[in-house]
């Protein structure tokens, strides 16, 4: 076995090795990977039915994790472990995981593949950009929901009319204003103890972090934090820093990681097998009690693409079927609010995810990238794809089918996505509910994605 | 095949003693070193971009092939007359105070390398006054910063003001990049271009040099 303090002696102790020639051995040993187990990607199976490829997918990530190990930035050492080791932290890992007091506690549990257990939905806008005087409003979208099981942050512009900028004064200030206004809008959305799942999204510094996690501001006992990976398998003190503080406080946690496809480790096939790695990263270096992946198309920023989906289910069953750990996925779409086509690419990646073991972290819209456009009505289309997929026992073939007719609907259309409409423009801000226009909108689109197979009448 | 052709198809395959053998022919011929970079290599490069917008190549290889340039310049630098040197002109690069992340920033290196700049990489979380003494220091064309935390991204208002408070503000343009910065707010932080990709940072890069030497 491992604890914190080994990984900690070995970003001191092991290996030198320069960053830039550790990028280099992430694309070499993934390549490497690749083709010493066959694995390679299928235009036409966008959701794959072969547990050999999906047990290959998984001895490559675990092969290649003990290969490279970790890389710590701060010290420019490779972390790295035993096979024993990986074994025995899988075997002592988190069953469950409970977020949130009294009705509103939600417990997370293992899926596997075509479980018919509905998926976790910690549902959030990803830290959308939004007018401070709105920041409320977004967030309560996102509480309010009756599937959300948590719910996390936007990103305010400014607090108390001032720019957050990282490592200043204002960061520390702007990370307890977030948690405040966080438990504010859980209060406003009739859901006081619903956990909130990431409670800063704001800060990056630890001090600013630890600042805002006192009770008196609204955090909960089993409230929680992401640790964040750095692309591709790499760590820094600021993170391992959390991770202690996390290690004396009775908070829940997990490991984020978001491989870039087309970046250090290449293509769909090896970017797939980093992605697997990275779990393994989460679960000995940060002791994370569950995984969210947010895997992204490095020209598309999302991960609606046909590859990304294909890469999706593929590491989602690698893992249901190999360990039994706590797994998610972030959809990223091209996108944005009230479109069809954001309604089609959430359904998509939900499909994807849902069959192959995955638990949903819904939903980042628009890239992720526009100020504005994110609302609650995006976690509410992946929250019931998600619920529905599961109760209607989808198997893998069924949602491979389903999402081919889906991807028509949009593939060609991903460079020049619509940016869709604003929070402003597609909910009602008095009452936060969406406008009559987005609700019409989605029911034209359940009624094509029920041509294609989604019946949601078993909603 | 002509040598251009070999260097071209050497530079597109990332062989890296091809590349370097090859100038050394170039050089043995009495080829203008200049024209072998401007005919043969950075051709090659330029598709081997264009394959990396199309994602027919990824990083990995995106690395290789300008590695292979790379030991083509050791070979031909020294033939180079003064003035030759990073043809495109000169960026000062880093990913902005606080920001740690990379990726994106390596990406665009290497694609201005491939291009002809002379890149000074000052690597990550690039305080803004390094970003100027640096320019100043290295005569540079551009200072060019990413972000991808909106934290940090909120430093490049600051980073522009700089310029303009410590000379005079014509004297560097200043480019930006990444994950969450737009062409809105690049235009309202005081930015002369934004550089949605890499690609495209490429071009605004060669758009701002030639601004700079028309004295616009």
């Amino acid at each position: 076995m491992t604890d914190f303090w080994d990984v900690y002696e070995r970003s001191e102790t092991g290996p030198f090795v320069k960053e830039a020639d550790f990028d280099r051995q992430v694309g070499e040993a993934a390549a490497q990977a690749v083709k010493k187990n066959g694995l390679r990607f299928d235009r036409r199976e966008v959701i794959p039915s072969d547990d050999d490829l999906a047990d290959r997918m998984y001895q490559a990530g675990l092969d290649l994790f003990l290969e490279l190990g970790i890389y710590c930035k701060d010290s420019s050492r490779r972390i790295k472990f035993s096979r024993g080791e990986v074994e025995w932290a899988l075997k002592h890992a988190p069953a469950s995981v409970t977020y949130g007091q009294g009705r509103d506690a939600r417990t997370m549990r293992y899926r596997g593949v075509e479980d018919a257990s509905p998926p976790f939905c910690a549902n959030t806008s990803v830290g959308c950009t939004v007018a401070e005087e709105r920041f409320v409003s977004m967030v309560q979208s996102y509480a309010r929901e009756p599937l959300s099981d948590t719910f996390s942050s936007a990103f305010s512009q400014t607090v108390h009319g001032r720019p957050i900028k990282n490592g200043t004064p204002q960061e520390v200030e702007a990370a307890v204003w977030n948690v405040l206004k966080l438990r504010e809008a859980a209060q406003a959305a009739g859901r006081p103890s619903i956990g909130i799942h990431n409670l800063i999204s704001n800060a990056e510094k630890t001090d600013a972090i630890l600042a805002a996690m006192q009770p008196e501001l609204g955090v909960q006992p089993n409230d929680g934090l992401a640790v964040a990976a750095m692309a591709e398998m790499k760590v820094d003190y600021e993170r391992l820093k959390k991770v202690v503080y996390l290690n004396h406080s009775r908070l829940n946690r997990y490991g984020l990681y978001g491989p870039i496809m087309g970046g250090y480790a290449g293509g769909p096939e090896a970017t797939a097998v980093v992605h697997v790695a990275h779990h393994f990263l989460g679960l000995l270096a940060f002791g994370a009690q569950w995984h969210d992946g947010f895997p992204l198309h490095l020209m598309q920023g999302c991960n609606s693409t046909r590859d990304l989906l294909w890469l999706i289910a593929v590491t989602g069953q690698a893992l249901a079927r190999n360990t039994r750990l706590l797994i998610g996925v972030s959809p990223f779409t091209a996108a944005g609010p009230c479109t069809e086509m954001v309604v089609h690419e959430i359904a998509a990646v939900v499909l994807a995810a849902t069959v192959s073991g995955l638990h949903l972290n819904l939903v980042a819209v628009a890239r992720n990238k526009l100020p504005e456009h994110s609302s609650g009505m995006e976690a509410r289309i992946g929250s019931e794809t998600g619920h529905l997929v599961a109760r209607q026992r989808l198997d893998r073939g069924q949602a491979n089918e389903i999402v081919k007719k889906i991807l028509a609907e949009y593939e060609s259309r991903i460079p020049e996505a619509p940016q869709g409409k604003r929070f402003d423009a597609c909910y009602d801000l008095a009452t936060v509910r969406p406008t009559r226009e987005y609700l019409d909108l989605y029911e034209r689109c359940k009624e094509k994605l029920g041509r294609f197979g989604l019946d949601y009448s078993r909603l | 095949m002509n040598l251009m052709e070999q260097i071209i198809e050497a530079t597109v395959a990332g062989d890296p003693q091809r590349c370097a053998s090859l100038a050394q022919e170039a050089v043995r011929r009495g080829i203008d070193p200049l024209t072998a970079i401007e005919e043969g290599y950075s051709k090659g490069m330029a598709i081997v971009g264009e394959k990396f917008a199309r994602m027919e190549y990824y990083l990995p290889e995106l690395i290789r092939c300008a590695d292979a340039m790379k030991a083509a310049m050791e070979v031909l630098r020294p033939h180079l007359d003064k003035g030759e040197k990073g043809g495109q002109g000169s960026i000062v690069l880093g990913t902005i105070q606080g920001d740690l992340h990379d990726l994106g920033k390596n990406i665009v290196r290497t694609m201005l390398e491939a291009a002809g700049f002379t890149v000074h990489d000052l690597g990550c979380n690039v305080p803004l006054r390094q970003f100027v003494d640096q320019a100043e220091e290295r005569q540079a064309d551009i200072i060019a910063a990413s972000a991808i935390l909106t934290t940090t991204m909120a430093y490049m208002p600051d980073l522009v003001s700089l310029v303009g408070e410590t000379g005079p503000r014509g004297r560097f343009k200043v480019l930006l990049g990444g994950a969450p910065v737009t062409p809105e707010f690049a235009a309202k932080a005081g930015a002369d271009g934004y550089g949605e990709n890499a690609a495209r940072g490429v071009d605004v890069a060669k758009s701002l040099v030639q601004a700079r030497k028309e004295g616009k």
